[in-house]
């Protein structure tokens, strides 16, 4: 589903990504974790296409097709979806008319016709459901006045609306008290099929309990230094990075 | 503007330069004045009122508002052409006027707005969109003369291009105008280098026991939005357009008339997608 190589990223000059080789495979869940600052989040940015940062050698491949060459809506709308570690407010720009035009958006790139009202009424109530996100933020402003937990929930049902093939989450447990976690990550769980794929990205082993790894990849200065299976969370959580560090070093 | 002829044409249409509004008038039906020279309204005591201010000629204006006691009037002033308009509201106690000035080119408008009696509220919203080499002015004064009035203005501005944007606010509170509440803000988004907008919300108080707020932002797009709502498989130029709708809606909206907010704001968001 998404093959990376060699993929080189900076930002203002500076090389944050040095160097990752990456696959994931339909059906598989993959954890990335790694000490602060080892260009994890700049890896979902730039598969996602933010434009701030600058890919500088290898490529990817999504669904067959060369990522680094599409648009950030065309990945969207290819099932490319980034659950954000911070979640932008958009005032004024309800949460139910912003959802309308992103569906609606998708599908015109599928081929299918937009959904109608009722349709879309009948989606909605049914994804906000797999969160258990209040039905009346909705109809409030993307993301406005919510708190950290309700942002990430509404991460997820915005991941439910779309259906992506590829979800990359960012940190999506970061902020989130325990019983938030715990409706986060069986949202995400109830949302994996063996059709798409799942990447993400924490510093805590607490939310690969809920949301099982099949490959856990250690990053580092920019590359990925170790993988393992679920196990490895396990290691690092007791453990810490410096063993692997250290190893790398030498 | 097809759209906005044909709600308009609906409308009571204002032929003379004066027009009472009293209680035989069927208050359901808003009135619509376009292009008047010199237009003078009066709305009688308890008396509601909706009104629609067309501008499309370039022409200078002179309106007036007079509200008597305890007067509801909604005024909505949409500015197609660069016209230049002076409008004074003079509002008795317990009345409360709302309007709202939507600047679709280049046009100049100044407000001013008396509140002679107590407990008169004045609720103002303003938005202007320039672009190219356009300039908008509005200019908003309100006076509160007297003792427990309210006053609330929100006034929006988006300038793209070469465009120049000005507001300038003053609330004046007069030496017993005491327990004033007095509500002043202005936002604005530069969508060029180029493009500049002035702002300058101002007080001038001389009571002491009132409740002054001002304020007033130029930014520019919020681009973490447009990333964001761009990773949902919104087009550049729809994340655009969501962003100023969600932007300029509120102030839009404020207009008493629905149908005649949604058209407008059809308008700005197909102005916008020029700039």
């Amino acid at each position: 589903m998404l093959s990376i190589k060699n993929l080189h990223a900076s930002v203002d000059g500076k090389e944050i990504l040095r160097g990752i080789d990456f696959e994931v495979k339909a059906g598989e869940v993959h954890a990335i974790m790694g000490p602060n600052g080892s260009g994890k989040s700049t890896l979902a940015s730039v598969l996602a296409g933010n434009e701030k940062f600058t890919v500088t050698e290898g490529y990817a491949t999504f669904l067959g097709q060369d990522l680094l060459a599409m648009s950030i809506e065309d990945r969207a709308r290819a099932g490319l979806f980034l659950g954000f570690q911070y979640p932008v407010e958009i005032p004024g720009v309800t949460m139910a008319n912003f959802m309308k035009l992103a569906v609606n958006e998708q599908r015109k790139f599928r081929g299918q016709e937009p959904l109608s009202a009722a349709e879309f009424l009948k989606l909605m109530r049914e994804k906000s459901a797999v969160v258990e996100l209040d039905a009346k933020l909705t109809s409030r402003a993307v993301n406005e006045g919510f708190s950290g937990g309700e942002k990430k929930k509404n991460e997820i049902f915005q991941m439910a609306m779309l259906d992506p093939k590829l979800a990359i989450l960012d940190e999506t447990d970061s902020g989130l008290d325990i019983d938030a976690l715990r409706i986060v990550a069986t949202g995400v769980t109830k949302l994996h099929t063996p059709q798409n794929a799942t990447v993400v990205i924490t510093h805590y082993q607490r939310l690969l309990d809920y949301i099982v790894p099949d490959v856990v990849h250690v990053l580092y200065k920019g590359r990925i230094i170790h993988s393992g299976d679920k196990t490895l969370a396990l290691k690092l959580e007791k453990e810490g990075y410096d063993w692997l560090i250290n190893e790398y070093k030498e | 503007m097809a759209a906005l002829t044909d709600i308009l044409s609906g409308f009571r249409s204002v032929g003379s330069e004066r027009l009472r509004i009293g209680d035989d008038s069927d208050a359901v039906q808003p009135f619509v004045a376009v292009d008047s020279a010199k237009l003078r309204v009066e709305v009688a005591a308890g008396v509601s009122a909706r009104l629609v201010v067309v501008h499309e000629k370039p022409l200078a204006s002179s309106l007036s508002f007079l509200l008597e006691r305890g007067a509801q009037l909604e005024v909505t002033e949409v500015f197609l052409g660069e016209a230049f308009a002076e409008v004074r509201t003079v509002q008795a106690a317990d009345s409360s006027c709302c309007l709202t000035a939507v600047q679709l080119a280049g046009a100049n408008v100044s407000y001013r707005i008396d509140l002679d009696g107590a407990h008169a509220a004045s609720r103002v919203g303003g938005l202007f969109l320039a672009a190219e080499s356009e300039h908008c002015v509005m200019e908003l004064r309100t006076a509160h003369n007297v003792p427990d009035c309210t006053s609330d203005s929100l006034m929006k501005g988006i300038a793209g291009g070469n465009a120049v944007g000005e507001f300038r606010g003053l609330v004046y509170v007069a030496p017993d105008a005491q327990r004033t509440d007095a509500r002043q803000q202005s936002r604005n988004i530069l969508l060029s280098e180029t493009a500049r907008i002035d702002a300058k919300p101002q007080l001038e108080i001389y009571a002491d026991d009132v409740k002054c707020s001002h304020g007033a932002t130029v930014g520019q797009m919020d681009a973490e939005a447009i990333l964001y709502m761009r990773q949902r498989g919104l087009s550049l130029a729809q994340a655009r357009r969501l962003q100023i709708e969600g932007f300029a809606g509120d102030v839009v909206r404020r207009c008493g008339i629905g149908e005649l907010g949604e058209v407008l704001m059809e308008a700005v968001a197909r102005k916008m997608e020029t700039m």
